[in-house]
């Protein structure tokens, strides 16, 4: 159990008699970037609550960097950057203060000065009081508490929330440096264009449940695939009208098809009507999530 | 550990300092005009002598009474909101606003976390009392020499120092009722009404008989607030009582906040637990 960066048995958290996670089997690798996808309240926070021993879980067993995270908290988080989804901090303190303690408190930081380069980098003015900041800068301030102690494991949860384009491109390539100084990371985020630029796996998590754990290119490769042919004699409207097809869009010569299955059988069809031109358009994460959580039929429906 | 008790003190400089200053004020002007109205008093003895002033730990048939009644009676009841107010949102408030979240997300025992809130909140109701009974001693020196009193002004501050072991353990009472209740308000709810209970309950089962059983359960009844107190201190056995109390409380509220759900605001006995089958 101790090759995985973080390991998860059967994890489920019950608020109550509401369940917030149930049975989640998760592994994530060393030096590995994963994403962390869902929709709100599908179990995302609640899961990294869980590694943090900020919530207990109701059953099965957490691990971080090979320990576990209830039994051996204090030693699993040592090495642990954590940026929280809700982040609160004291509005009173000054924003250098606040590093400084926080710094001081990260039992292995190897560099407690590494706040001052991190703020520099994201235009931070510490010298401010944090409850003179705007959200922002506030999620700045996560962003920074979350790296300064350079860990090992990086749990981040939304972390370019309220950040303006060009910050949340910084922070992305803070992931990035991280991962190639042999950080791991482990992020939840709505925004699944970044999530597809930087990770290497994403896991899906629907209803408190993961559904999917997969490479991100094979999840984008093997979900589905939309494929325009050029034909030489226009097909009739019906051509196509079997499972697993959809015709997205017809333009003269040219028909676009989404393809989940029975890819052989749409070839045995295209061949009849003279096809002139095949191009695979490629599908974004985003259009695969929304087709997990089945955007309008309230199901996955691939 | 170190930084973080530093922080604590930080964040309550403000309030030691406004409810010190502030408590000074009270017997500032309480005592202070005690002689420009004294002549007046007499006349009232036997009216402020009367039950229902007892009830309340008034009893003003003598400077000393009067000193007792507003000074030593008053001013722990009023540091004892303090200890509950600070008590409560220490760890209840912090976990409300969402603050706690990044602290105990740090590589740090949750037992240190407790730990250090209650020492910070130790040391800070300590130096408001030292603060509050200065300005009271100063305020008795000050009068001196236009009342006849056999209480000094370092009686006086002593009496008043007495009163922490008092407040540390409704503050320790407040810190465990935060780390046990779902929320701030609820803790602090329940710890407003033990503080009063306590105040109330000790003061009537004082004067009725029939309640002398139940006496030893009000926190107050082991700090004596009376002419006799001021002159001859505290009961040992009283004030240990109170300390045994305090860390009997801080010990609960470490286990209650070991075992505790940060963020999801719920009592110890509405943690979640697997449905039976059918019950989801």
């Amino acid at each position: 159990m101790t090759d995985y960066a973080i390991e998860t048995h059967g994890l489920s958290v019950y608020y109550g008699r509401h369940r917030g996670i149930l049975d989640v089997d998760l592994r994530v690798e060393q030096g590995e970037v994963f994403g962390f996808l869902g929709p709100n309240g599908a179990g995302k926070t609640t899961t990294q609550r869980v590694l943090m021993d900020i919530i207990r879980p109701t059953a099965g067993e957490a691990r971080m960097l090979g320990r576990d995270c209830q039994k051996d908290g204090v030693a699993a988080r040592d090495r642990v950057g954590y940026l929280p989804g809700e982040l609160s901090l004291y509005d009173s303190m000054k924003v250098r203060r606040f590093f400084k303690m926080y710094a001081s408190l990260q039992k292995s930081n190897t560099d407690p000065g590494h706040w001052q380069a991190l703020s520099e980098r994201l235009e931070l003015d510490t010298s401010r009081k944090i409850g003179q900041l705007s959200h922002g800068n506030k999620q700045k301030v996560g962003v920074v508490a979350a790296f300064m102690n350079k860990p090992d494991l990086l749990i981040l949860d939304e972390p370019t929330t309220g950040l303006d384009p060009l910050v949340q491109q910084t922070v992305m390539e803070l992931v990035r440096e991280a991962n190639r100084a042999g950080a791991t990371v482990f992020f939840s985020s709505h925004i699944l264009p970044e999530v597809q630029a930087v990770c290497d796996r994403v896991g899906i998590i629907r209803d408190g449940q993961l559904v999917a754990t997969e490479r991100v290119e094979d999840l984008t490769r093997q979900h589905f695939k939309r494929v325009r042919f050029t034909f030489a004699t226009i097909p009739p409207a019906d051509a196509f009208t079997q499972d697993g097809v959809t015709v997205l869009a017809r333009d003269g010569q040219g028909v676009i098809l989404e393809i989940r299955q029975h890819l052989d059988k749409v070839m045995e069809t295209v061949v009849q009507y003279g096809i002139t031109d095949i191009e695979t358009i490629p599908v974004s994460l985003e259009e695969i999530f929304l087709a997990y959580y089945g955007r309008g039929n309230g199901g996955r429906n691939a | 550990m170190r930084r973080l008790l530093l922080q604590e003190f930080r964040f309550r400089r403000g309030a030691i300092l406004g409810w010190g200053i502030g408590l000074c004020l009270f017997p500032v002007l309480y005592v202070g005009l005690y002689p420009s109205f004294a002549d007046q008093m007499s006349n009232f003895y036997e009216i402020l002598d009367l039950d229902f002033y007892r009830a309340m730990g008034i009893s003003m048939a003598s400077f000393e009474g009067y000193l007792a009644s507003t000074v030593t009676n008053l001013m722990p009841l009023i540091l004892c909101i303090y200890a509950v107010i600070n008590g409560t949102g220490t760890l209840a408030g912090e976990e409300d606003s969402g603050r706690l979240e990044l602290i105990v997300a740090l590589p740090i025992p949750r037992w240190q976390i407790v730990a250090v809130k209650a020492v910070a909140l130790g040391v800070a109701l300590f130096l408001i009392l030292t603060i509050a009974a200065t300005g009271a001693s100063l305020t008795l020196v000050a009068i001196g020499s236009q009342v006849d009193t056999m209480v000094t002004p370092v009686d006086l501050f002593f009496s008043l120092l007495a009163a922490w072991p008092l407040a540390m353990a409704f503050g320790m009472i407040s810190l465990f009722l935060g780390a046990f209740s779902p929320s701030r308000r609820t803790a602090a709810m329940l710890a407003t009404v033990v503080v009063i209970a306590s105040y109330l309950g000790s003061n009537l089962a004082s004067m009725i008989s029939s309640l002398e059983a139940v006496q030893k359960f009000f926190l107050f009844y082991f700090y004596e607030a009376t002419a006799e107190a001021l002159e001859n201190g505290q009961q040992i056995g009283n004030t240990l009582v109170l300390l045994a109390v305090a860390m009997v409380a801080f010990g609960v509220a470490g286990f209650f906040f070991r075992i505790r759900d940060i963020t999801v605001g719920a009592w110890p006995w509405q943690r979640g637990r697997i449905p039976e089958p059918g019950q989801e």
